[in-house]
C-alpha cells in the first residue's frame, strides 16, 4: 500500500465512498474492539470529509459546514468560527490531536480551525454534548482534528503531488503540495497550501470590500517506528495569514500567525499508550489602517460636529504548552478502561492602543488598555472511562473528568483596570470543573442500533468572559466586559441515536438536549458608559439562570446502484433562554442533498444546500430575521492515469443560479459570494 | 509552597531589621522630605530660627503642599520642633498705577512638628506676572525661647499646564468668590484613583478661609472618545475645605474631569473642568 494512503486516494480519483468494500466493513462498527462510544455512527465524519474533499481546494470551512450539527459563524470570507448546535467559543473544545490551542484575538477572529488546512488533516472527530470530555472540559461538544501522518512501509517509497486551483468569484489562486518519503522504520511527510483571494462579488455582481485574504500553511511530520510496539512522531506546523479582511467588523487583520510543534510516543501493546508534549504560539495583529476611521463626534460644549481621526493597534498573543498521557486496556474480558492525564499552561495577553489625531489639534497621547490582561492559565485534568461489553449487542460506558484550573493574573494593570468596577482582584483564582457521563449502545437487530447518553458537565469560563476589558462586539454593537468571579457553565445533557444500516442505505438520526445552568452571556449594565462612539452600551458577562438547547441531525447515505450515490444531511437547532427569549445566533433548519454519479475515472456531483428562514431571533442581542435560501452546486472531475503518475482535472460551479443571500450566522448580513466557477489541476507522481 | 516561602523570607527580613535596629536605633524609617526639594531658605529674625521651605516642585498656581523645616539659627544642627508657624502670602499688583494687595488661602502647620518638620499648604490663586509679584512671609513663634519673628521670601509662582486650580465667582444666590484646587490624583493611573479638591472662599482681600459648606460632583470623560467611566464617587467634605472621592480612568490618554460645585443642592459653577493626562 502506498504511503499517504489517504491523500493519494483522495487526490488520485474521487473516493469510491460507497464501494462494496466499505459496505462490507459495516459490521466493524459493532465489533467490540472497534467501538468508540462517543461516535458510534455508521456514517463516520471521515466519510463526509472524503465526500467533499474531492475539491482539493475546499477550505476547512467548506467541510465543516457539511458535518453533523456544525454551523459556522461568519465575520468575513476567512476564519469562520465553528458552532455545534448553538454551542461555540469556550463551550466547545476544539483540539488538534488532543492538543489545546487558543486563538489570540479578543474578537474571535481567529478560531483554532483557521490555523489548520484540510490538507493537514487525516480526520475530524466531532462529539456532541457533554460526552466529548476526553480532550477537555466542555458542555457543548468537542471537535478533535487529527493531523495527517505518513504510513510506514517495509519498502522504500516516495510520492508527491502538486495542485493548482482558481476561483472566479474572488480571483482566488491556490497552490497545494504534498510529499512523502518512507524508508523502513522512518517516514517523513510534508504538506502545504498557499491561498490568495481578492474581494469576492455577490449575486448582484457587487464587490464586497474587505473579503480578501492571503495565507500560507506548512505542515511536516516525522515518524519513527522502533519496533512493532513502540513508535515516535513529531509534528511541526506553521500557518500565516496576511491582509485578511473582515467586512462585518470595524477592523481587519494584518497578520495572524501560528506555530505548533509536538512530539508523541505511542505503544501498541496489550495496553495502548499515548504520550504527547506540545507547544504552540499564536500571534494576531488587527489593523484598521485601510478603514475610514473618521468618526463624526458631536462636541458637547460647542454643539459642533468635529471630525476626528482615530486608529487602533490591537495585538494579541496566546502561547500554550501542554502534555498528556493516555492509556487504554482491557482489564478483564468484558471491561476496558481508558485513563488520561493532561495539563496545559496558556499565557494570553491582548492590548489596545488608540491613536487620536484631529486635524485641528494634532495627535493626542496614545490611549492604552489591556483588553486581555496578561494571564497564565494552568489546567490539569484527569479523565477515566470504563466500557463494559455485556454482550456483542450491548455495552455501557461510564466516564468522568475533573479539571483543576489555576488562573494567575500577571498584570498589575489588569488589576487596576478592574478596580474601576469595584473588584479587588486576587492574583490567583481557582476553579474546579467536573463532568460525568453514562452511555449505552444496543444493537436491536442486525441492522438497527440504538444509543443513548445522559451526562453532566461544567466548563471553565474563558479569559474573555473573566477578564475581557471593553471588547467591542460588532454583532450587537455593545462593548463587553468580563466578570472575574463568573461561575462555570453547567449542563445536563441527553442524547439518543438511532441507526439503520442496510447494504444500500445508511440512516442515522440523533437528538440532543442540553439544559444549561449559569449560562454565560452579556447583560447590559446601564451604569457603565460605553467606550466607543459607535457602541450601543456596555454588557457584562453574567450567569443567567438557565438555557435550553435542542438539536437534531438526520444523515442518510443511499446507493441504489454502484455508480450513483445520494447523501443527505438535515440539521436543526432550537435554543431558548430562561426568560423565554431565543438564544442568539441559532442556525435555522438546514438541509444538504448531494447526488453523485461516478463511472470509472469520471464523476459528477450535484448538490443542493437549503436553509429555511430564521424568525426566532433575539433582537436585543443584535439579531435580524434572515430569509431562506436555496443554492445549487455542480462539480465534475476526470482523472488521466499514466504509469506511476496521474493528472486530475476538475471544475465546478457553486451558487449555480447566482443567488444573492446570506446566512443567519453571518455577522453584518453581508452577502455571500455569487456564482463561482472553480477549476483545479493536480499532478501526482 | 508559596506560604512557606513567604514565611521563610519574612523571618529572614525581620532578623535583618532587628540587627540593623540594634546598630543604630535612632534612625526614623520615614523621611518626611521624601519627594520634596528645598525651594528657599532664610532667617526669621527675632525668633532665632532659620526657615527652610520645601515643596514638591517650584511654587505654582494651585494647592502647594509646603514643608517648613526650622533650625536654631545659633546651632544649625538642632531642629526646632515646637513652634507656631503662619504662612503670610502676599500678592502685590500694579493695575495701571493702582497698587492692590491680597493674600492667598493657607493651611498653617500644627504647633508640634511631625517627624521634626512642619507640613502645611498655600494655595496661590494666580501666577507671578508682569504686573503682579508674590512674597511669602513665614512667621515663627519659637516656643523654645518664646520669641516671634518673620522670614520673608520673594518667590515666583508658575502657571502649570494643565491647570490645577480655578478661581470663579459662584452663581447667585451664593455670589462668593471661590478658589477650587485639585490635589489628587497627583500620579494618575488606569483604574481607581483618589480624587481630592479644596474649596476656599474669599472673605476679604486678606482672608481666604476653607469652606466645607459646598458639595462637589464629578464626571470624568475622554473628550476625543466621547466616553466617560463608571463607578466614580463624588467627593465629600472631609473638613478644612477638603473634599475626597474616587475617580476611574479606563485607559491612558487625555482625560477631563468635569466638576459641578453646588451649594444647598443648587449648582453655583459653570463649565468647570480639569484636564488629566497620563
Amino acid at each position: 500500500m502506498n504511503m499517504y494512503k489517504l491523500i493519494n486516494l483522495l487526490w488520485l480519483v474521487l473516493l469510491p465512498l460507497l464501494s462494496g468494500a466499505q459496505i462490507d466493513l459495516l459490521p466493524d462498527t459493532i465489533k467490540l474492539n472497534e467501538v468508540t462510544v462517543s461516535a458510534n455512527l455508521p456514517l463516520q465524519n471521515k466519510d463526509v470529509i472524503d465526500y467533499y474533499r474531492t475539491n482539493h481546494f475546499a477550505t476547512f470551512d467548506n467541510i465543516n459546514v457539511r458535518m453533523e450539527g456544525m454551523s459556522l459563524i461568519k465575520r468575513g470570507a476567512y476564519a469562520m468560527e465553528p458552532q455545534l448546535h448553538g454551542f461555540s467559543g469556550g463551550q466547545l473544545n476544539v483540539t488538534i490531536d488532543g492538543m489545546k490551542m487558543f486563538g489570540a484575538c479578543t474578537d474571535k477572529m481567529d478560531p483554532v480551525t483557521s490555523y489548520i488546512e484540510p490538507t493537514n488533516l487525516k480526520n475530524i472527530r466531532i462529539s456532541q454534548g457533554t460526552n466529548g470530555s476526553l480532550t477537555g472540559s466542555n458542555i457543548g461538544g468537542s471537535v478533535d482534528m487529527t493531523l495527517q501522518e505518513p504510513d510506514l512501509d517495509a519498502s522504500q517509497y516516495y510520492s508527491s503531488s502538486l495542485g493548482f486551483g482558481y476561483e472566479s468569484v474572488s480571483q482566488g489562486r491556490n497552490v497545494l503540495f504534498s510529499s512523502g518519503f518512507g524508508k523502513k522504520k522512518w517516514a517523513w511527510g510534508i504538506d502545504g497550501v498557499y491561498r490568495k483571494n481578492e474581494n469576492y462579488r455577490d449575486g448582484q455582481n457587487k464587490i464586497i470590500p474587505f473579503t480578501q485574504f492571503e495565507k500560507t500553511n506548512l505542515h511536516s511530520v516525522l515518524k519513527y517506528e522502533l519496533d512493532k510496539v513502540n513508535s515516535f512522531k513529531a509534528d511541526v506546523l506553521y500557518d500565516i495569514a496576511r491582509n485578511v479582511g473582515y467586512p462585518a467588523l470595524p477592523m481587519d487583520v494584518s497578520k495572524a500567525q501560528a506555530i505548533l510543534a509536538a512530539i508523541e510516543y505511542r505503544r501498541n501493546g496489550k495496553a495502548q499508550l499515548k504520550a504527547k508534549m506540545y507547544f504552540n504560539t499564536v500571534l494576531h495583529i488587527m489593523d484598521d489602517s485601510k478603514r475610514d476611521s473618521t468618526f463624526l463626534l458631536e462636541n458637547k460644549h460647542t454643539g459642533r460636529t468635529d471630525t476626528v481621526y482615530m486608529h487602533m493597534d490591537m495585538p494579541g498573543r496566546s502561547t500554550t504548552f501542554g502534555t498528556y498521557l493516555q492509556a487504554e486496556r482491557f482489564w478483564n474480558l468484558k471491561n476496558k478502561i481508558l485513563l488520561k492525564f493532561d495539563n496545559y499552561i496558556n499565557h494570553s495577553i491582548a492590548e489596545m492602543t488608540m491613536h487620536m489625531n484631529r486635524p485641528e489639534t494634532g495627535p493626542e497621547l496614545p490611549m492604552y488598555m489591556q483588553t486581555w490582561p496578561e494571564m497564565l492559565r494552568n489546567v490539569s485534568g484527569l479523565f477515566i472511562q470504563n466500557t463494559t461489553f455485556f454482550s456483542p449487542e450491548f455495552q455501557i460506558a461510564v466516564n468522568g473528568r475533573m479539571d483543576y484550573d489555576l488562573d494567575i493574573l500577571q498584570s498589575e494593570y489588569g488589576q487596576q483596570q478592574f478596580s474601576i468596577f469595584g473588584y479587588t482582584l486576587e492574583k490567583k483564582h481557582e476553579m474546579l470543573v467536573k463532568s460525568l457521563n453514562l452511555s449505552a449502545d444496543y444493537t436491536l437487530t442486525h441492522h438497527i442500533q440504538f444509543g443513548a447518553t445522559v451526562g453532566y458537565a461544567e466548563r471553565l469560563p474563558t479569559i474573555t468572559e473573566r477578564l475581557g476589558f471593553y471588547l467591542y462586539n460588532a454583532y450587537d454593537g455593545y462593548d463587553y466586559i468580563g466578570n472575574p468571579t463568573i461561575n462555570p457553565e453547567k449542563s445536563d445533557f441527553a442524547r439518543i441515536d438511532l441507526q439503520l444500516s442496510r447494504p444500500k442505505i445508511k440512516v442515522n438520526l440523533s437528538q440532543t438536549f442540553s439544559y444549561i445552568q449559569d449560562y454565560i452571556m452579556g447583560i447590559t449594565d446601564p451604569e457603565i458608559p460605553p467606550m466607543n462612539f459607535y457602541t450601543n452600551g456596555t454588557r457584562v458577562y453574567s450567569n443567567i439562570p438557565s438555557a435550553r438547547i435542542f438539536g437534531t441531525d438526520l444523515q442518510l447515505l443511499y446507493q441504489p446502484t454502484k455508480s450513483i450515490s445520494l447523501f443527505m444531511l438535515s440539521k436543526f437547532t432550537l435554543g431558548e433562554l430562561s426568560s423565554g427569549d431565543p438564544i442568539p445566533l441559532i442556525p435555522p433548519f438546514k438541509n444538504i442533498v448531494s447526488i453523485k454519479y461516478q463511472h470509472e475515472k469520471f464523476s459528477v456531483q450535484f448538490e443542493n444546500e437549503t436553509s429555511l428562514a430564521q424568525n426566532r431571533i433575539n433582537k436585543s442581542h443584535g439579531e435580524y430575521q434572515t430569509p431562506a435560501y436555496s443554492l445549487f452546486n455542480l462539480k465534475g472531475n476526470y482523472t488521466f492515469s499514466f504509469p506511476k503518475t496521474a493528472l486530475d482535472i476538475g471544475c465546478g460551479i457553486t451558487n449555480l443560479f447566482n443567488r444573492t443571500y446570506y446566512d443567519h450566522l453571518d455577522w453584518g448580513r453581508i452577502n455571500r459570494p455569487g456564482r463561482n466557477m472553480d477549476l483545479f489541476l493536480k499532478y501526482s507522481f | 509552597m508559596e506560604t512557606i516561602f513567604i514565611k521563610i523570607t519574612s523571618i529572614f527580613l525581620i532578623s535583618v531589621l532587628l540587627f540593623s535596629c540594634t546598630d543604630d536605633n535612632e534612625v526614623s524609617p520615614v523621611d518626611p522630605l521624601d519627594g520634596f526639594s528645598k525651594l528657599t531658605e532664610g532667617y526669621a529674625l527675632g525668633a532665632s530660627a532659620k526657615v527652610e521651605i520645601w515643596g514638591q516642585k517650584n511654587f505654582f498656581m494651585g494647592y502647594n503642599k509646603l514643608i517648613v523645616v526650622l533650625y536654631d539659627s545659633l546651632n544649625q544642627k538642632v531642629k526646632l520642633t515646637d513652634a507656631h508657624i503662619h504662612f503670610l502670602p502676599l500678592m502685590t499688583m500694579n493695575m495701571n498705577g493702582m497698587i492692590m494687595k491680597h493674600s492667598a488661602p493657607v493651611e498653617n502647620p500644627e504647633e508640634t512638628a511631625i517627624n521634626e518638620v512642619f507640613p502645611g499648604a498655600v494655595a496661590f490663586q494666580m501666577p507671578t506676572a508682569m504686573d503682579g509679584t508674590w512674597k511669602l512671609g513665614v512667621s515663627v513663634h519659637n516656643h523654645k525661647i518664646d520669641k516671634e519673628g518673620e522670614a520673608e521670601f520673594d518667590i515666583t509662582v508658575d502657571n502649570p499646564t494643565p491647570s490645577v486650580m480655578t478661581v470663579f465667582s459662584a452663581l447667585a444666590p451664593d455670589n462668593n468668590k471661590l478658589v477650587l484646587s485639585i490635589l489628587e490624583p497627583s500620579k494618575p493611573k488606569v483604574g481607581m484613583n483618589d480624587i481630592e479638591f479644596t474649596i476656599h472662599r474669599k472673605a476679604s482681600m486678606m482672608d481666604w478661609p476653607a469652606d466645607d459648606s459646598y458639595t462637589i460632583e464629578i464626571t470624568p470623560e475622554m473628550p476625543s472618545m466621547g466616553h466617560g467611566s463608571p463607578n466614580n464617587v463624588n467627593p465629600v467634605s472631609s473638613g478644612n475645605g477638603h473634599y475626597k472621592g474616587k475617580v476611574n480612568f479606563t485607559m491612558t490618554g487625555e482625560w477631563r474631569v468635569n466638576v459641578v460645585v453646588k451649594k444647598a443642592g443648587q449648582a453655583v459653577s459653570q463649565n468647570l473642568y480639569f484636564n488629566i493626562t497620563f
